[in-house]
């Protein structure tokens, strides 16, 4: 993470600094459909804030940005559901993975239309990719 | 000697009322608004009579996981966002005039579960957390057991008595909440037959959602729609069911009473004919409903917990002989478990609003409406924050001559912190604190600060307010037992002799 993070301040920096910062939930509209500011953001640096989800595989360049901690209650649920509105992040280096009750602040350029991963069947919606991420301080 | 104590101060007591005015000191305050309004409400107090009739209608309204903290803080989050310093703002429910602590715990728990404490006040004796409606001698998860030892619930009873009867959550419906009022099971999972086992099956042991179909209620508002259809088949929004019977329970619920309906959707719920309806089942959502605070993007739509409540009503009246009817908000709990305190307040004030809905459409000398938890949660509102500061916000104080700051006061690391925090919960991160300085903590999605990490914030174990309107509502008094509220109700309505 330390490493990423040095390399977020000096190349990247200015980069963070210009993206505008959004919120999460914004992105997505009236059940589960894309909001008017996901569409106008499309292409464009964001920056946002969330939480990373355990990851699906122990090394690799992605994971599920989620807007809060993917925690459930074992005494309300029998399993955890999913949430809908889900980002998924793809970076160019490999990910040093945070606890997934960590905030972090992820800038990357936003692309949306369903995707489906080829090496994971992971389906997405809203991405993040050439992203970065720092963790909050 | 204890006795004649008792009688003397009673003696005292009414001679102090009688001669009050006459020997009262006048104060130098007096003119203080402070002063008025204590002696207004004294007033009002002195001049409220106690409702000694029949309960012809008993509400009963749980705020799960809505603690004594939880509802401070929903006070004064409410009485901000529509205007004011928040503090003195009064939620609907505590404008009624009794009050009692109940103690919440299971039977074999300090701190309780929802399925625990529900069984308490809809059947009048507690038992062991995590089941439903059944005895504490039988082990959570033994069926067999459980379908010799079913005790009997207050909706039951009201049925019984030619009442109707009503279950409303943003819950799913099948959830421990709603489920203890209509269902007796083992365990509060078995939410449809899928978590039952062949052999359980085979013992007659029933799921939860099948139980709901065939309890006689004649309103069930609600989320957990997959409980109800089989695998195959996919919702109204495009979710899979969970059954693996094969039952479409929203069918069979059509065909099994007379003039039945289901509707999943605002716009079934909106074309309800509540003079003309028979049994209503109206599941929202696959899982639990939105919270309030995302009820507006919900693709099939979902009405709110107080339409939802009104409605109930509108149809349950046309019972002559009355009804009874259970409201949750289930989710003030779901938002603290995911440490999320901004959730929790807004689904609670959509409770208090749901409270002033069933207040409006009933008298209070025929309605005994009940608000209370069934449990608390870690939330702590702590620091010395200043009169009106935002509940959700950074604390800011007062300075030295006791006037608002604008710097917000600083723990001893030299940051920033909220006024509402957790014990334990997702908040809670490794290493240092995050400095809150230039967070956005009143967002919606921001998740409080909490000591012990845990993936889920946990309920707290100390006692829940109990409030009381209508007949028999002055029997709510004093640090009571939690399966008291069932024997009240139950006096109340004649329902228990
Ligand atoms: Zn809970």
């Amino acid at each position: 993470m330390r490493v990423l993070l040095a390399f977020l301040c000096l190349s990247l920096g200015s980069v963070a600094i210009a993206a505008e910062p959004l919120h999460f939930r914004d992105l997505y509209g009236r059940g589960g459909d894309y909001s008017v500011i996901a569409k106008e953001k499309q292409g464009q640096k964001i920056r946002v804030r969330g939480y990373m989800a355990p990851p699906l595989k122990a090394q690799a360049a992605f994971f599920v940005l989620t807007k809060r901690p993917m925690s459930y209650c074992p005494f309300c649920e029998s399993e955890a559901d999913w949430p809908t509105d889900i980002m998924l992040v793809k970076t160019d280096e490999m990910v040093d993975v945070v606890p997934y009750n960590q905030p972090i602040y992820v800038t990357g350029q936003l692309e949306i239309g369903t995707q489906v991963d080829p090496d994971t069947g992971f389906l997405s919606k809203v991405r993040l990719v050439h992203a970065e991420f720092e963790t909050a301080q | 000697m204890n006795v004649n104590l008792v009688a003397k101060s009673v003696v005292t007591a009414i001679a102090a009322s009688v001669m009050g005015g006459a020997m009262a000191a006048d104060v130098v305050q007096k003119n203080d608004q402070w002063f008025k309004d204590g002696q207004a409400t004294l007033q009002q107090k002195l001049n409220t009579p106690r409702i000694n009739g029949m309960a012809k209608n008993v509400i009963l309204f749980v705020g799960d996981g809505n603690g004594v903290t939880s509802n401070t803080a929903i006070r004064i989050y409410k009485g901000q966002k529509e205007g004011g310093t928040g503090e003195e703002y009064v939620l609907s429910y505590e404008q009624f005039p009794n009050l009692a602590l109940a103690k919440t715990y299971n039977t074999n728990a300090q701190t309780p579960d929802s399925a625990g404490t529900a069984s308490a006040f809809l059947t009048g004796v507690k038992t062991k957390a995590g089941v439903l409606s059944i005895s504490e001698n039988v082990d959570r998860g033994d069926c067999q057991a459980a379908l010799k030892n079913e005790v009997t619930t207050i909706l039951e009873l009201a049925e019984q008595a030619g009442k109707s009867s009503g279950v409303i959550t943003t819950a799913r419906i099948t959830h421990a909440t709603p489920a203890a009022a209509y269902a007796h099971s083992a365990d509060r999972n078995y939410e449809d037959d899928s978590a039952l086992s062949d052999d359980q099956k085979a013992a007659g042991c029933k799921d939860i959602a099948s139980q709901a179909i065939t309890s006689n209620v004649d309103v069930l508002f609600g989320g957990g729609r997959r409980h109800f259809i089989p695998k195959t088949m996919k919702d109204g929004e495009g979710k899979s069911g969970k059954r693996t019977d094969g039952r479409d329970l929203t069918k069979e619920w059509v065909g099994q009473y007379k003039n039945a309906s289901y509707i999943w959707n605002q716009a079934g719920f909106d074309a309800l004919n509540t003079e003309k309806t028979g049994p209503v089942l109206g599941l929202f959502n696959s899982s639990h409903m939105e919270y309030e605070a995302d009820r507006a993007k919900d693709k099939g739509g979902e009405p709110s917990l107080a339409e939802m409540t009104g409605k109930a009503i509108d149809i349950l009246d046309n019972n002559k002989k009355g009804y009874f009817l259970l409201v949750e908000s289930g989710r003030i709990d779901h938002a603290h478990h995911e440490g999320n305190a901004a959730r929790a307040l807004e689904d609670g004030s959509a409770f208090a609003d749901a409270v002033q809905a069933a207040m409006d459409k009933t008298y209070q000398e025929d309605t005994l409406i009940v608000v209370t938890a069934d449990h608390s949660h870690t939330l702590t509102m702590q620091g010395y924050a200043k009169r009106g500061n935002p509940i959700l916000g950074l604390s800011v104080g007062v300075d030295g001559k006791g006037h608002p700051s604008d710097k917000p006061n600083l723990a001893d690391d030299g940051k920033p912190y909220t006024t509402l925090s957790y014990i334990n919960g997702p908040g809670a991160v490794k290493g240092e604190r995050e400095n809150l300085a230039n967070v956005d903590v009143t967002d919606l999605d921001y998740i409080q600060q909490a000591l012990l990490p845990m993936s889920s914030e946990s309920h707290a174990g100390e006692d829940v307010a109990i409030y009381a309107r209508g007949p028999k509502a002055w029997l709510m008094e004093g640090a009571v037992e939690q399966n008291y509220i069932f024997h009240v109700m139950g006096y109340a309505a004649g329902l228990v002799k």
